[in-house]
């Protein structure tokens, strides 16, 4: 983000420190205000024969209240969690003193769709949420592109990357390829390019599978973090981060502590099967601690807290942990009660806001 | 010392003759179906493969059994992998390679166990075959490679597993498996590395499937081996089961524990690969100590070669742990005789 940074005037009155960002809020465009925001030929086109990607919810459904906060539908007919602007500002943004948040849109996510309609949609949603930051100016947005065509999706950035209020880009955990794949390299190299961070959230269609379907939404919900795992290792294993040095990955919703024993692991293989991956020029758990960044809910919960932190200190992740809230989902993390208590104030300080406006450049001062 | 895994397999089809009906002999040779020694998991000359998995038992006696003198080892023969889905022949090649152990390994030598290898794509052939010959106290366990149609807590496997559990055999998970899936849920893979390591997440897959499915309140007894799917990853996979479960438990009623309690009285994991930070001694005590040696049972995966980090972490045990972790958890897990007394 290229806005100024706020610095203290001589004899002027230090402005409030950020304290809280959340970088991970998810906003919902129903489907018939999008249908006001796209060409008459698309809308006619989804009016009759609807999407062709599946959602995940379809074959995994959620247990309780289709997997939302109870508390976060609007009253009234049509509305969806994360629809109502008023209500997300008064449940989550006034009611933690949010300095920023950042709006995830889960809504192209799952987008394998017609190239022209994908483009469309992207198009739709981007211009929506920057109604919303207009409105709200605690409010930051993850860009949303038409992903498996890298063409179009590179226009999408060049026509929105202006506004300094996009603060990242965002990617699904399953796409058609593995995400480090040379097919999305355009796509990281506009975005970078921007100084926009990638956002990877777990989402997407799985067209892949490894040992078949599970059958329960607790296993799917377990597997977020290990879907994150095959894509890391595959950024690795491509040489992306080779390719784009100033690549910046923000893994998202899929938990952090998983990525201590896989980096063991990546570096134990590299050791001995370096020739195999040319790509990779030093310790791959070098590559992750230069270009990864982890939100952190859900948050792993040790029996013994202790155990958390040691992990984040043997990784030395403290300055790559972004804290999240993953409102209006069930499983929803507090400000003031998710971080495990082993983590001293310092770094929960530096987890809470001080890697956040470091990552995204943000203003040290909360907006007016 | 008890070794938990060590690799043996017919070099050619030819060897498994003997073991055949006239019908597969046939079929085999006309057919022109070669065993390729599982080449896309182990490539020939990858630094990770160390050579073809001994063939016959001279060779085991040269390369294993007389420079490592353990007390035991259990052989896993995954030759069953690189056969096509024929169900038919599946369970024909099933039977011809547990016969082929029974001849040519474990009638020779007092000190060998091994996994019986069962139809990997219809379980009443495999629980058939648990019913022939997992009466037999050599075999100890059934060999389930990881890659697979489905994951193992599906129910279409509880007979199977009830089957092994009536004659005290555990469940061995083994890494790779079937080709045809993609390695990971995110597409197929250009390295060997990404390949190589998928396999630890798609153990993960099954840990969460078989306590998700309720198996172990179904059948009490029964017990789980991850072989050679390595462990550094059971701390992280487990806080974050447990929560989950805290949110969903309703989706799963018979879950009647924390998965990790599950997970904590069931399964147990061998040390090859081990994957630790080799020169960070403390973050390795740390990683051993929340994992527990009580659940960790040494295995060489011969001739495979995971690099020194296991032989590293052993020496960082102390010798009560470090005992226990070469010999008696693995002998109380696949309820062997103690070691002898020294």
């Amino acid at each position: 983000m290229s806005v100024t940074q706020t610095t203290p005037q001589t004899g002027a009155p230090t402005p409030r420190q950020v304290s809280l960002v959340d970088c991970d809020i998810h906003p919902t465009l129903t489907m018939p205000e999008l249908q006001k925001r796209i060409s008459e030929r698309w809308r006619r086109h989804l009016d009759r024969f609807g999407r062709r990607t599946p959602m995940i919810t379809e074959f995994y459904p959620r247990t309780a209240n289709a997997g939302f906060r109870l508390d976060s539908w609007p009253e009234g007919p049509g509305g969806f969690p994360g629809s109502d602007l008023g209500l997300l500002q008064t449940q989550l943004l006034d009611e933690f003193d949010i300095d920023y948040g950042i709006l995830n849109s889960l809504g192209l996510l799952n987008c394998h769709e017609m190239p022209e309609l994908a483009a469309e949609m992207a198009r739709a949603l981007n211009d929506w949420m920057v109604e919303w930051m207009d409105e709200e100016p605690r409010l930051l947005g993850a860009m949303v592109v038409p992903y498996e065509y890298p063409e179009l999706a590179v226009k999408e950035i060049e026509r929105c990357a202006g506004d300094p209020r996009w603060v990242q880009l965002i990617f699904p955990d399953s796409a058609e390829d593995p995400l480090g794949s040379r097919k999305y390299w355009p796509i990281y190299e506009a975005a970078t390019g921007h100084g926009l961070p990638i956002a990877v959230h777990t989402a997407g269609y799985w067209p892949h599978l490894d040992t078949g379907w599970p059958s329960y939404y607790l296993e799917e919900h377990v597997a977020n973090s290990m879907r994150m795992q095959s894509q890391l290792t595959n950024f690795i294993c491509e040489g992306t981060f080779t390719q784009f040095p100033d690549m910046r990955l923000v893994l998202t919703e899929a938990g952090v502590a998983w990525v201590v024993p896989l980096t063991w692991a990546l570096d134990s293989a590299w050791e001995q099967l370096k020739e195999d991956s040319p790509p990779i020029d030093r310790r791959p758990s070098e590559i992750v601690r230069e270009h990864v960044w982890f939100t952190t809910q859900p948050i792993e919960e040790p029996d013994t807290p202790e155990e958390f932190a040691q992990m984040i200190s043997q990784a030395g992740l403290e300055d790559r942990l972004l804290f999240a809230t993953d409102y209006p989902h069930w499983d929803f993390d507090s400000p003031t009660q998710a971080l495990p208590r082993s983590i001293g104030d310092e770094l929960r300080q530096k987890i809470l806001a001080g890697n956040a406006a470091e990552l995204y450049g943000l203003p040290l001062a909360p907006p007016e | 010392m008890i070794d938990c895994d060590v690799h043996c397999a017919p070099a050619t089809l030819e060897a498994l003759e003997p073991y055949l009906s006239d019908y597969w002999r046939e079929y085999t040779t006309t057919a022109g179906i070669r065993l390729l020694g599982m080449a896309s998991a182990y490539p020939p000359n990858a630094p990770t493969t160390g050579g073809p998995a001994p063939g016959s038992y001279e060779a085991l006696r040269e390369q294993v059994l007389e420079p490592f003198d353990p007390r035991l080892v259990i052989l896993n023969c995954l030759t069953l992998c690189e056969a096509h889905r024929n169900p038919h022949y599946q369970a024909a090649l099933a039977s011809a390679l547990n016969n082929w152990l029974l001849e040519e390994f474990l009638a020779r030598d007092e000190r060998l166990r091994a996994s019986l290898v069962v139809s990997t794509v219809d379980t009443d052939d495999a629980v058939k075959e648990v019913e022939r010959l997992g009466g037999d106290p050599r075999f100890v366990q059934v060999l389930m490679p990881i890659r697979a149609d489905t994951p193992f807590g599906n129910r279409r496997f509880h007979r199977l597993f009830a089957a092994a559990a009536e004659r005290g055999m555990a469940v061995g998970l083994h890494a790779w498996g079937r080709a045809g899936h993609s390695p990971t849920t995110t597409g197929y893979t250009l390295s060997y590395v990404e390949d190589y390591l998928a396999n630890q997440v798609i153990a993960q897959t099954h840990v969460l499937s078989l306590v998700s499915e309720g198996v172990f309140d179904a059948i009490p007894e029964l017990r789980v081996a991850l072989v050679e799917c390595g462990f550094a990853w059971l701390p992280s996979l487990l806080w974050r089961f447990d929560k989950d479960w805290k949110g969903v438990w309703r989706e799963v009623p018979w879950v009647k524990e924390r998965p990790s309690s599950y997970v904590r009285r069931h399964f147990r994991a061998t040390t090859a690969p081990t994957h630790l930070p080799l020169g960070n001694d403390g973050a390795t005590r740390e990683l051993i100590e929340t994992v527990g040696t009580e659940i960790l049972m040494h295995a060489s995966d011969f001739p495979h070669r995971h690099g020194p980090s296991a032989a590293a972490s052993y020496e960082l045990l102390g010798e009560e742990a470090r005992e226990a972790v070469l010999d008696s958890n693995a002998a109380e897990f696949y309820a062997f005789e103690p070691a002898a007394v020294r």
